[in-house]
């Protein structure tokens, strides 16, 4: 098994190019200090340590990708790496799951990828290889799915042509470029505004005073401002505001998700998207704890949706949510949670809805919040009674929230669905269900409610997965009989 | 296919926690209620020197609080808590305010520990915390046990853990 490796394979070159420019940055940074000193001791001396340093830089990271040598064996891969620790760590392939492959714009104009070593189980022994070439890549991958697939240690030396996805992988969803347009127009947003607004701040500071002074402008263009100030200058600033809005999410969309594509492997989903920074991630299938589709309010009137699956993390740490269809039609989804082993949600008509009293229970917390402002705010304001327009918003919401909950449980598979203006729907099996409380407040209790809160592993800390206000009978129920059931002989439905 | 109220399980007969527990939660509140009665103290004496506000006031507040969590609360919370040890899990009830009970199946523990401080050292009493893969429940705490009966129930679980999540 341990037999000493005759061949050791180096990272790509390019690496060593990429290092050096991902940290121009830090030298721009570093540059007014440089200034302050050239001001302290003179030009040439400052650019003489600025070399050496410089010089000194090149050669760690030139000693660093030295001694920083793999080896892919027949049945493991060895990393050795280190410049004076050597740290040697050995993954079995039989511990591999599959390798995600991250390309960055850099990394793509020197045709090098960075390839993480996934594997399967919680521990934290887990590689990775930055930067190796695509046809290395290719290489690692196609040795360890052939000695997954028989055991065999086949020569894939001309494996290196091979297209970034092979034939034998059947795609599950891919995005074309209409779609692409559609999710971008969905993803309208004006944050490009508010990053023009911080920028507009913090140029604040070299800009004459008198800019920001509405009275200086007033004075020099008053009475061209008022004749400007027609309907049609509006009308010009509102398109441009819809432009801007739609341009910036159409760009964040395709810079995220051109040429989506999701793909089955042997142990798990594969995606693959990104303009500039080009992602190859797979998901192993046995990682993958809860599936989430998601929509808003707009989306679902056109019939749109998106799906992301909730995986284990490493190291039993908070997983991370993976977007397997960003935006897709409930009839896309069948195929993929067919691979997750699970189904698509049931009709709204199969859901349970939990208690009617969550509307009420509502009402008294928002009204007593509301009444506490109220009182507040007339002490100080007369104007306090246009608070009371907000009443109809808290009024409603209860509502909308409440008709919008609900839950289902079918063969195995818990199915919960949440939220009016963003609807998502968590789909759980039951057997990936860690614990389970029952939680009921002061104002619950007084109701006979109770909150059934479900321990998922990979869902993120904020927010577990929750059925809210069912009676306290059922909730009981629920967790004894269904979610949770630990007494003697009873097996999980 | 609304919730409604149904007939409630059987209300479960709980093991209560070690009666030393009480001790444990009552000296920890002794303990802890000192520095905020002190900033309490000092607060109200700048007070009364700055405004002229008796100072007896707050601090008799203070004070009345600090019996409170002293004498009173320990008990009360002492009594909400208790546990069942099922087949293939345990329950777990707690709180004074809210109240939660937590179901774990043994074989969703990844992990078990026995803590004791120092006040839980002396009045022999030992916390068994589970630790399960979820984010959400990621311990599970059961304070107030006997050490010997954590240490029994540390080995019946373990015999339950497995190794790798399915």
């Amino acid at each position: 098994m341990n037999d000493e490796p005759e061949r050791w394979s180096r990272l790509h070159p390019a690496t060593f190019a990429i290092r050096a420019l991902e940290q121009l940055p830090q030298l721009v940074v570093g540059l007014p200090a440089a200034a302050y000193f050239i001001a302290d001791t003179g030009l040439w001396i400052a650019l003489l340590l600025a070399l050496l340093g410089i010089a000194i830089a090149v050669a760690l990271a030139y000693l660093r990708w030295l001694r920083f040598t793999y080896h892919v064996g027949d049945e493991q891969l060895i990393i050795e790496s280190g410049v004076i620790n050597r740290n040697r760590r050995t993954i079995p392939f039989d511990r591999i799951q599959d390798i995600s492959l991250e390309r960055k714009l850099l990394a793509r104009i020197f045709g090098v990828s960075v390839a993480r070593i996934e594997t399967g189980s919680a521990g934290g022994d887990e590689g990775e290889l930055n930067c190796i070439s695509r046809a290395e890549a290719d290489r690692l991958r196609d040795r360890i799915r052939v000695y997954r697939a028989g055991g065999a240690t086949a020569d894939t030396e001309n494996a290196d042509d091979i297209g970034i996805t092979e034939p034998s992988e059947p795609i599950l969803y891919a995005m074309s470029v209409g779609r692409l347009v559609i999710a971008g127009l969905f993803n309208f947003s004006l944050v490009f505004l508010a990053v023009l607004g911080g920028v507009w701040q913090y140029a604040g500071n070299y800009v004459p005073a008198a800019y920001f002074d509405p009275r200086h402008w007033f004075e020099l263009y008053g009475e061209q401002a008022m004749g400007l100030m027609s309907a049609l200058p509006i009308l010009g600033i509102v398109v441009t505001l819809i432009a801007i809005g739609a341009i910036t999410g159409l760009a964040r969309t395709f810079a995220r998700e051109f040429g989506f594509r999701l793909t089955r492997t042997e142990t798990g989903l594969r995606r693959q998207r990104g303009l500039f920074t080009r992602t190859d991630v797979v998901i192993p299938l046995k990682r993958v704890q809860a599936v989430v589709i998601s929509t808003t309010l707009v989306k679902r009137f056109f019939g749109w949706c998106g799906m992301a699956v909730q995986s284990l993390g490493t190291d039993g740490g908070a997983g991370t949510n993976h977007v397997v269809a960003p935006l897709a039609r409930a009839g896309d989804l069948a195929p993929i949670l067919a691979e997750l082993e699970s189904r698509p949600p049931p009709a709204d008509a199969a859901f349970r809805r939990v208690s009617l009293k969550m509307i009420y229970r509502s009402w008294l917390e928002d009204g007593l919040v509301l009444a506490a402002i109220v009182i507040g705010v007339s002490l100080l304001w007369g104007a306090w009674p246009w608070l009371l327009l907000l009443a109809p918003f808290f009024a409603v919401t209860p509502v909308l929230r409440y008709r919008s909950h609900g839950y289902c449980i079918d063969g195995g598979l818990l199915f919960v669905r949440r939220g009016f203006w963003r609807r998502r729907i968590t789909i759980l099996p039951l057997d990936r269900v860690q614990s389970a409380s029952l939680v009921r407040g002061l104002s619950q209790r007084s109701f006979g409610l109770a909150t059934l809160a479900i321990g998922t592993a990979g869902a993120s800390l904020g927010t577990p997965l929750r059925i809210l206000d069912l009676e306290k009978g059922t909730a009981r129920q629920l967790l004894r009989q269904r979610i949770c059931p630990i007494e003697a002989g009873e097996q999980a439905a | 296919m609304d919730d409604v109220p149904v007939e409630d399980a059987p209300p479960d007969v709980l093991t209560q926690l070690d009666p030393r527990q009480k001790a444990v939660l009552r000296v920890r509140s002794l303990l802890f209620g000192i520095l905020p009665l002190v900033a309490l103290g000092i607060g109200a004496a700048i007070l009364e020197r700055e405004t002229g506000f008796p100072a007896r006031w707050p601090i008799g507040a203070g004070l009345l609080a600090y019996a409170l969590t002293v004498f009173v609360l320990p008990g009360r919370r002492y009594r909400r808590w208790g546990y069942r040890q099922e087949g293939r899990g345990i329950r777990i009830a707690s709180g004074l305010i809210v109240r939660r009970e937590t179901v774990v199946p043994y074989d969703r523990v990844q992990h078990i520990d026995i803590s004791r401080g120092p006040i839980e050292r002396f009045f022999g009493v030992a916390t068994l915390t589970l630790h399960t893969a979820g984010s959400y429940n990621s311990t599970v705490d059961l304070p107030g046990l006997a050490h010997a009966d954590a240490e029994r129930m540390r080995d019946e679980i373990r015999s339950f853990i497995r190794h790798d999540l399915p």
